[in-house]
C-alpha cells in the first residue's frame, strides 16, 4: 500500500523510523502487538463508560424525581459557554485524529503541530470551565447542602448542582489527565519515537481523548440544554 | 487493510502498515459534528415538551456514533473492538433501566399495603384479592364495635 511495506527484513530500523521499536518476543507480528494494545485500550474505555455510566444513572434518577427543580436549575447554566466548549472539544478531537494520521505518515512536524493545537484546545476548555465554575460559586450555586442560590422556586436545586459539579468535575479531571498524556506523546514525538511502523501510543491516547469528547457530547445537552 | 493478511507465521520482520484515511474524511466528519452541535443548541430554544430530551439524545447519539466510527476508527477496525464498545453501552442501558424500574416505582407498594395490610403472623396466608374480599365482607368491623 505505502512505502514502508516494501522495506526488506533486516534493514536497520533507524532508517525505517522508530529506531527503538521492536516487536516483543511473545507477539507473532507487529500487527498482533498493535491490535492487542488497542484492544486493551478499548477494554479500559469500557470501564470508563461504566464509571461515567453511574453518574448518568444518578442524573436520570434525580431528574425524574425532581423534574421541575432540575429544569429551573439548568437555566442557570450558560448555554453559550457550554456550546463554545463543545465546539472547542470537537475541534480538539479533529486535531487529535489528525495527529494520529500524521504519525501514521511519519510526519513528525505535523504530529507535533496537531498535538500542540489539541493541548491548546484542552486548555481553552478548562479556562472556560474555570469561568463557569467561578460564576456558579459567586451566586451560591453550590452542591447539595452548600447551595445558597437565591430566587429558586424548587427546593432541590442543590441536588442538580451536586450532580452538575460531580459530572463536569470528573469529566474535567479526564481532560486534565488527557492533557498529561498528550504532553507525554508530544515529548516522545519530539524524541522521534513514532513513525508509520510504530504509532500505537499516539493512536491509543487519541482513543482516550475521543472518549472524553464522547462523554461531553452527552453531558452538554443533558445538563445545559434539556436539564 | 489487505496488508494485514500478508504476515507469515512468526514473522517479526514485517512492519505494521497503517490504514491511512484521506484528510477530507476527517474534515467532513468534523463539519458534520459542528453542524449537529449548532442544531442541538438551536433546538433547545424551541419547546417540544418531552420531545426536547428525545431530540437532544438522538443528536448526541448521532454525534457519538460519528466520532466512534471515524475518529476512533471503529468502522475500519476489527469488528471485535466495536463489539466491546457496543456491549458496554448495552450493559449501561440495562444498568440505568433496572435502576429506574426501582426508583420510578417506589411508594406504590406502600399505598397498596395501606389499603390491604399484610398479616405479619401469616404473611403467605392470603392473596391481596382475598384480603380485599374479606375487607368488603366485614368493613372495619372489629375496631368500631369495641
Amino acid at each position: 500500500m505505502s512505502a514502508p511495506a516494501e522495506i526488506v527484513e533486516g534493514q536497520p530500523s533507524a532508517e525505517r523510523g522508530s529506531p527503538q521499536f521492536e516487536v516483543a518476543h511473545h507477539f507473532d507480528s507487529a500487527d498482533t502487538q498493535f491490535d492487542a494494545g488497542r484492544m486493551g485500550v478499548w477494554l479500559f474505555l469500557v470501564t470508563e463508560i461504566l464509571l461515567f455510566g453511574g453518574l448518568f444513572c444518578t442524573f436520570a434518577v434525580f431528574r425524574s424525581w425532581y423534574f421541575e427543580d432540575f429544569v429551573e436549575a439548568h437555566h442557570h447554566l450558560n448555554k453559550v459557554m457550554g456550546g463554545a466548549n463543545t465546539l472547542v472539544l470537537i475541534g480538539s478531537s479533529l486535531t487529535m485524529a489528525l495527529a494520529v494520521r500524521a504519525a501514521q505518515m511519519t510526519d513528525k512536524k505535523q504530529t507535533t503541530r496537531m498535538l500542540v493545537i489539541t493541548l491548546l484546545c484542552a486548555a481553552t476548555f478548562l479556562v472556560v470551565k474555570y469561568f463557569e465554575y467561578s460564576a456558579k460559586f459567586e451566586h451560591g450555586l453550590l452542591p447539595g447542602a452548600y447551595f445558597h442560590g437565591e430566587g429558586f422556586q424548587g427546593t432541590h436545586a442543590g441536588v442538580f448542582f451536586a450532580i452538575y459539579f460531580l459530572m463536569t468535575g470528573v469529566h474535567g479531571l479526564h481532560v486534565l489527565i488527557g492533557m498529561g498524556l498528550i504532553t507525554w506523546m508530544l515529548i516522545r514525538n519530539l524524541r522521534g519515537d513514532f513513525s508509520s511502523r510504530y504509532y500505537a501510543p499516539v493512536e491509543n491516547v487519541g482513543l482516550y481523548w475521543h472518549l472524553v469528547d464522547l462523554v461531553w457530547i452527552y453531558l452538554f445537552p443533558l445538563l445545559y440544554l434539556v436539564g | 487493510m489487505s496488508d494485514h493478511a500478508q504476515h507469515g507465521p512468526g514473522g517479526h520482520g514485517k512492519d505494521h502498515v497503517p490504514h491511512i484515511l484521506p484528510l477530507s474524511t476527517y474534515f467532513k466528519t468534523w463539519g458534520a459534528l459542528m453542524v449537529l452541535t449548532v442544531i442541538t443548541v438551536g433546538a433547545s430554544y424551541l419547546n417540544f415538551g418531552p420531545g426536547n430530551l428525545v431530540l437532544a439524545m438522538l443528536i448526541a447519539t448521532a454525534k457519538a456514533a460519528t466520532v466512534a466510527l471515524v475518529f476512533m476508527h471503529l468502522y475500519y477496525d476489527h469488528k471485535f473492538h466495536g463489539v466491546i464498545f457496543v456491549s458496554s453501552l448495552v450493559f449501561l442501558g440495562i444498568f440505568i433501566a433496572f435502576t429506574m424500574f426501582d426508583t420510578e416505582t417506589r411508594g406504590r407498594a406502600e399505598a397498596m399495603e395501606g389499603e390491604h395490610p399484610a398479616n405479619i403472623k401469616d404473611p403467605f396466608g392470603g392473596t391481596a384479592s382475598e384480603a380485599a374480599a374479606k375487607a368488603k365482607l366485614k368493613p372495619a368491623a372489629a375496631p368500631a364495635h369495641h
